[in-house]
This record gives C-alpha cells, sequence and structure tokens, in this order.
C-alpha cells in the first residue's frame, strides 16, 4: 500500500507542485508581513490598536488561501482521471473506495507543506516582533485554524470534484433553486430569509464552515 | 477445459439507445478469443462488463473462475487491459507511468517492461502526451503485458495503426501467451487481423451474439454454395442456410455455415444440385454472417 500511496503521490505531486509552491511561500510569507513593523521595541497603548488592526486585517486573507489551497489541490487530484473518464483508475486491482483514499492522502500530503510554511512564518514573525504589553501571540492556534480550513475546504471540493459534470449540475441546480426561491420571496413580499438562514447554518458555529469565520489572529490580546 | 471469461444470460441495458437483452460467451483458458462486430454492436460496453466497469441488470460473469464484479479488485490484478482509446495521464513520461503501473501489480516483471521500452524503441523520457499513435499503443501493451496477468483484454488495440505498429504487437501478443499460456481477448473489426492469431471467435451485432466457434470451423464451415434446382422451402438442413439469393437464372447463391462435403446429398435428395462450393474467408464469411443475421435475427452456431 505504501508503494501505492508514494504513485499517487507523486503523479499528484507532478499535477499540482506550482500550486503547492505558491501556497508554500504566501503561508510563510503571511505571518511575517502581518507583523511588518512590529519588530520595533517603541510602542505603546496606541501602536498596540495599530498593530491589531494591521493583523485583523490580514487575518481575512488566511482563510482565501485556505479555501483557494483546497479547491486548487482538489480539482488537481481528480483533473487526470476526469481527462481519462477514469478508465485507467477504475481498472486498478484495488477496491475504489482505496484509490480514493489514495487519492485524498495524497492530496492532504501535500497541503501540509502551506500548512508548515504558515507555523514556520507565524512562529518566526512572532519570536522576531517586540509585542506591545498586554498582547499575545497564537502562531500554533492560528495554524491549527488553518489547517482545519484547508482540510475542510479540501474535503468539500474533492468530493465535489470526483463526481462527474452532473453532480457539478446538480449542487448548482440546488444553489440556483434557493437563490431563485429567495427572489421570488422578495418580490412577493413574504418574508423568507432563506440566503441568511443558510448562511446561519453554514457558517455560525457549529455549522460546517464555521472554521472560515470569525476572528484569524495571530497576535490578540 | 475452463474457460476464462463465462457469460450467463446477461443482461444490460443503458437508457432506451442501447441493450444487450441475454449474452452468453464463453472464453476457453489459453486461447485467443476474436471479438468481432461491427462499430457499435456492443464489443466495448461487453469488454467493460467483464472489466466491472459497469454494473449489468441480471446474469453472470465469471472471470478466472471468480464473480465478476463482485470480486473486481481481485481479478483485476489478473488482466491486463487495453481500452480502446488511450485513457493514460497525457502529462506523466514513459518511466512514470510505468513506475505508477508497477506500484499497483504485484506480479509486475520489470526486466520484461525494460525489455519491451527496448524492443518497442520507446523513449522513456518523453511525455506520453507526446507519443505517436503507435507509440501510445506500444506503451499501453507494454503496461498490460509487464503485469503478468492471466488474462489480457484488449479493445481494438491495433485499430488506426500501420501495419509495422501492428505487426510488432501482434508479435510480442504471441510471444507473450506462448511464455506464459495466458488467455487473450481481442476485440476488433479488422477481420483479417484476427483471422491471422485467433483460435476461437465470436461475432456480436446490435447486443447480441451471432456466432462463437473455433475459427477453423468457423472459416471452414461458411461456404457460398451454388445450387440449382432447389424448391422454395427447405425443411430442417443439416446446415445453417445463412443466406438465400436468386442469381439472374444462373442458379442461387446460398451461404451456408458448419457445411460438410457430404452434404450435397441432402440437397441432392430435395431435386437440387450443387454446382459449385466456393469457400469464404472469414471476412467474407462474417459479412454474411451479419446479413444473415440482420435478415433473420437469429442466432447461428456453427
Amino acid at each position: 500500500m505504501s508503494g501505492m500511496f508514494r504513485a499517487v503521490l507523486y503523479a499528484q505531486w507532478k499535477w499540482s507542485r506550482l500550486i503547492v509552491v505558491l501556497g508554500t511561500v504566501a503561508g510563510f510569507a503571511m505571518p511575517l508581513l502581518s507583523l511588518q513593523g512590529a519588530a520595533r521595541p517603541d510602542r505603546g497603548a496606541l501602536q498596540a490598536q495599530e498593530l491589531l488592526r494591521a493583523v485583523q486585517s490580514w487575518g481575512s486573507v488566511y482563510p482565501l488561501l485556505a479555501a483557494a489551497l483546497g479547491l486548487l489541490i482538489a480539482i488537481a487530484a481528480w483533473a487526470a482521471d476526469h481527462r481519462g473518464r477514469h478508465i485507467h483508475a477504475l481498472t486498478l486491482p484495488l477496491p475504489r473506495w482505496q484509490y480514493v483514499g489514495l487519492r485524498f492522502g495524497a492530496g492532504l500530503a501535500l497541503l501540509a507543506a502551506p500548512i508548515a510554511a504558515v507555523l514556520i512564518g507565524a512562529l518566526l514573525g512572532t519570536v522576531m516582533a517586540t509585542l506591545p504589553p498586554g498582547l499575545q501571540a497564537y502562531p500554533i492556534a492560528l495554524t491549527v485554524r488553518f489547517a482545519l480550513a484547508v482540510f475542510v475546504a479540501y474535503s468539500v471540493f474533492f468530493a465535489v470534484s470526483a463526481g462527474t459534470a452532473r453532480t457539478a449540475g446538480i449542487i448548482l441546480g440546488a444553489i440556483a433553486v434557493v437563490v431563485l426561491v429567495q427572489v421570488i420571496a422578495s418580490v412577493a413580499n413574504l418574508e423568507w430569509d432563506l440566503l441568511g438562514a443558510l448562511q446561519v447554518v453554514l457558517l455560525q458555529g457549529p455549522g460546517p464552515l464555521a472554521v472560515f469565520t470569525g476572528r484569524w489572529m495571530l497576535i490578540d490580546v | 477445459m475452463t474457460n476464462a471469461i463465462e457469460i450467463e444470460r446477461l443482461h444490460y441495458r443503458i437508457g432506451k439507445a442501447f441493450e444487450i437483452p441475454a449474452l452468453d460467451l464463453h472464453v476457453p483458458s489459453g486461447s485467443i478469443y476474436g471479438f468481432l462486430g461491427p462499430n457499435g454492436s456492443g464489443k466495448t460496453t461487453t469488454i467493460r462488463l467483464i472489466l466491472g466497469l459497469l454494473q449489468p441488470v441480471s446474469g453472470r460473469i465469471t472471470v478466472l473462475g471468480r464473480p465478476m464484479p463482485a470480486q473486481y479488485a481481485r481479478i483485476l490484478g489478473q488482466i491486463g487491459y487495453v481500452p480502446e482509446q488511450p485513457h493514460l495521464d497525457a502529462t506523466m513520461t514513459v518511466r512514470e507511468l510505468i513506475d505508477f503501473q508497477a506500484a499497483f501489480y504485484p506480479r509486475w516483471d520489470r526486466a520484461r517492461a525494460a525489455e519491451l521500452v527496448e524492443r518497442f524503441e520507446l523513449d522513456a523520457a518523453r511525455l506520453f502526451g507526446r507519443l505517436s499513435k503507435g507509440q501510445k499503443a506500444k506503451l499501453m501493451i507494454l503496461l498490460a503485458l509487464a503485469q503478468c496477468g492471466e488474462l489480457l483484454v484488449l479493445d481494438e488495440p491495433t485499430d488506426g495503426l500501420d501495419p509495422v505498429v501492428r505487426r510488432d504487437i501482434l508479435s510480442a501478443l504471441l510471444t507473450y501467451v506462448s511464455e506464459r499460456g495466458a488467455t487473450i481477448f481481442i476485440s476488433s473489426h479488422l477481420v483479417h487481423e484476427l483471422e491471422r492469431v485467433c483460435d476461437w471467435v465470436a461475432v456480436m451485432d446490435n447486443g447480441r451474439l451471432i456466432t462463437e466457434s473455433p475459427m477453423e470451423k468457423l472459416k471452414h464451415g461458411t461456404k457460398r454454395l451454388v445450387v440449382t434446382g432447389a424448391p422454395a422451402e427447405i425443411g430442417n438442413p443439416p446446415f445453417q442456410l445463412l443466406t438465400r439469393e436468386s442469381s439472374n437464372g444462373a442458379g442461387e447463391h446460398w451461404v451456408v455455415g458448419n457445411w460438410e462435403p457430404e452434404m450435397t446429398t441432402y440437397l441432392e435428395n430435395l431435386g437440387a444440385s450443387v454446382r459449385d462450393v466456393i469457400d469464404l474467408d472469414l471476412e467474407e464469411g462474417f459479412v454474411e454472417l451479419l446479413r444473415g443475421f440482420r435478415a433473420k435475427g437469429r442466432v447461428v452456431r456453427v
């Protein structure tokens, strides 16, 4: 099984190495850039507010990077199989769930690089920075949160991109129906807020996508 | 004799467009079994059913003694498959594809793979997408042979290739069979090609099996007769009457299967005389079988 995994991992690395390398560079650079200027030792209370604002504004980039990495690695994982109409994969001598597991695992292994880069960048940035009194660095918590967001995004997009065009059509169709119902409800002056309800269900805790929302703070009180 | 592939009462349907109503097929172990049929007759669908890529509505498929698709993972480890269209990733090199495939097959023969790379003159560093059609076909044959399966399933492997490449591929296949005693199930519409290498042949049309027989029996038992004085209706002849056409007063042309020379007596007893018996090659026999089947819609037992 390890030989199979290595073979799948190598193939996926070949298809998605540019994404992995760019994601790793971005993951490493983001914590350092968010703490730019925090290395000065002359910071007072006002500067602390300023620093928190800067860190908070960078905080919105982490979930975007996590979602983008999850999406692109998931698409790359299945692209070659889709092109070959899955014939090669389906004729390999292993149970299909195992093949899916190998593909999923290889993608996760590749995503470990940008996650590790966020951790290293965050640790390095906080070590080099001189934090104003009352502020704390949370490099591990930020990395864990980033890793969870990457995992959720990758899992969702992996499942969607494993399907056929028909599956994608069904998903898009379901979204279109919700939007259409919302539009009709608005026109008919009905007080339905389907999109708001959907947002609450998905994005607010304990919703499956809640990890993407909230404060992504490398430095906080 | 055991069968490498056995299909019994197989029913498969995809929408309303195509149906295999009740297919029976028996591929003897160690044979080179040619699977003939015009385009769209159901050859590729049958192969996909044999490989467990499609789920039948009903019926039984046994491959190398195991039920398909129930035990597909185990069976596929013993099957080398070459599909009709190249299915490999165009961005991988020849070497990478060989290494990828080797990881999945415990009986992978590295020495054979290396020997075939040399014999087929493949550039190991070249991307699959940059290979010519012939080179792609050779690589897919290489991958199928190096996994050392007991059964090779080849779906029109030489279709559209030049004669030199075709010869190289067929030669590699024959060497493999002679060395390992493997079974080859090869579909094609290149009748002459199958005639040279196969010892069993089946003909399919529109989802139905027209005939399944040893190659020699099909080739030697299918004749064109020039008959005069035959009554309009004949009862149950000892041969298969595939087609019957009048020929401008010069008697009738009959195409028959399962013909033996002593059967002229049967026709003479009916008041007819056989003026000529013409041998048909496999291609002519194939065409006549199709014509006869399409006219009567009946399975021919040769």
